[in-house]
């Protein structure tokens, strides 16, 4: 996996790249939200456009972001969810856990 | 230090999540080799890092002496992959159901079942040497 992260208005847009399957990626994603974190910037957009699949570490990493976020008073939301992460939201029924938008412009908006 | 060793339809990799691309990389060209469809080839692709993550970290325990072994072979129109670890095997009844409420927050845990969901048959085969995870997935939708 590779990660980019930009901003817009005043939302963190973190956009990984590539296969979420473990090792270097979890750490990779935590220490850019922390970052964020400790630059009061608690409002983020992860961007999964470019994600081909994710496994369960993949999804477990979701889970940290959203609640390290929550722990701090800070919000995460699912922008352009791949239909096959989609399907694994599904079965496991962490749907009903993420807000997901179809657009990154969508889901900045929401945060209003 | 140990390397991953291809041989024929098999690969063997050290128990180090640094190589679960290396593995990757070898199952996705093999079934394209095979006529995958590539919806499908995902689906295996994610379950089989599922196994060969759960064979390393929970198996082998991470030991660098350990190693995990993917063997993968075509049988009609189905292809079917084993898992094995050289740990001393699970019970995956002990395993907690991932879909229940007080679980859905938990970062880990949901492997074995999204295997389950994304593959036609799975059995587990455990022995002195270690676990063995068969899975078996039909190449095309019918």
């Amino acid at each position: 996996m590779r990660l980019t992260d930009r901003e817009q208005g005043g939302v963190i847009i973190l956009e990984p790249k590539g296969k979420i399957m473990g090792g270097p990626d979890a750490s990779l994603l935590h220490d850019k939200l922390y970052e964020c974190i400790e630059s009061d910037k608690k409002r983020v957009v992860i961007d999964l456009a470019q994600v081909d699949w994710m496994n369960s570490t993949g999804l477990g990493i979701l889970i940290s972001s959203y609640t390290t976020l929550r722990n701090h008073d800070g919000e995460l939301k699912l922008a352009n969810v791949t239909d096959k992460i989609q399907s694994l939201l599904t079965i496991t029924k962490l749907v009903t856990v993420f807000e997901a938008h179809d657009s990154v412009d969508a889901a900045i908006k929401s945060f209003d | 230090m140990k390397k991953p060793v291809i041989s024929g339809n098999r690969i063997v990799v050290p128990s180090d999540q640094e190589y679960l691309s290396d593995v990757d990389a070898f199952l996705e060209g093999t079934l394209r080799g095979f006529g995958g469809e590539e919806s499908i080839i995902a689906d295996i692709a994610i379950s089989v890092s599922e196994l060969v993550n759960n064979a390393m970290l929970h198996g082998n325990k991470s030991s660098e002496d350990k190693s995990v072994t993917v063997e993968i072979s075509r049988v009609n129109g189905s292809v079917r992959i084993s898992v094995s670890d050289e740990g001393g095997g699970f019970d995956p009844s002990n395993v907690a159901d991932p879909l229940a409420e007080e679980n859905l927050l938990k970062e880990v845990g949901r492997g074995l079942f999204i295997v389950r969901s994304l593959m036609d048959k799975v059995d587990i085969e455990a022995t002195d040497k270690g676990t063995a995870i068969i899975v078996t997935k039909a190449l095309r939708q019918s």
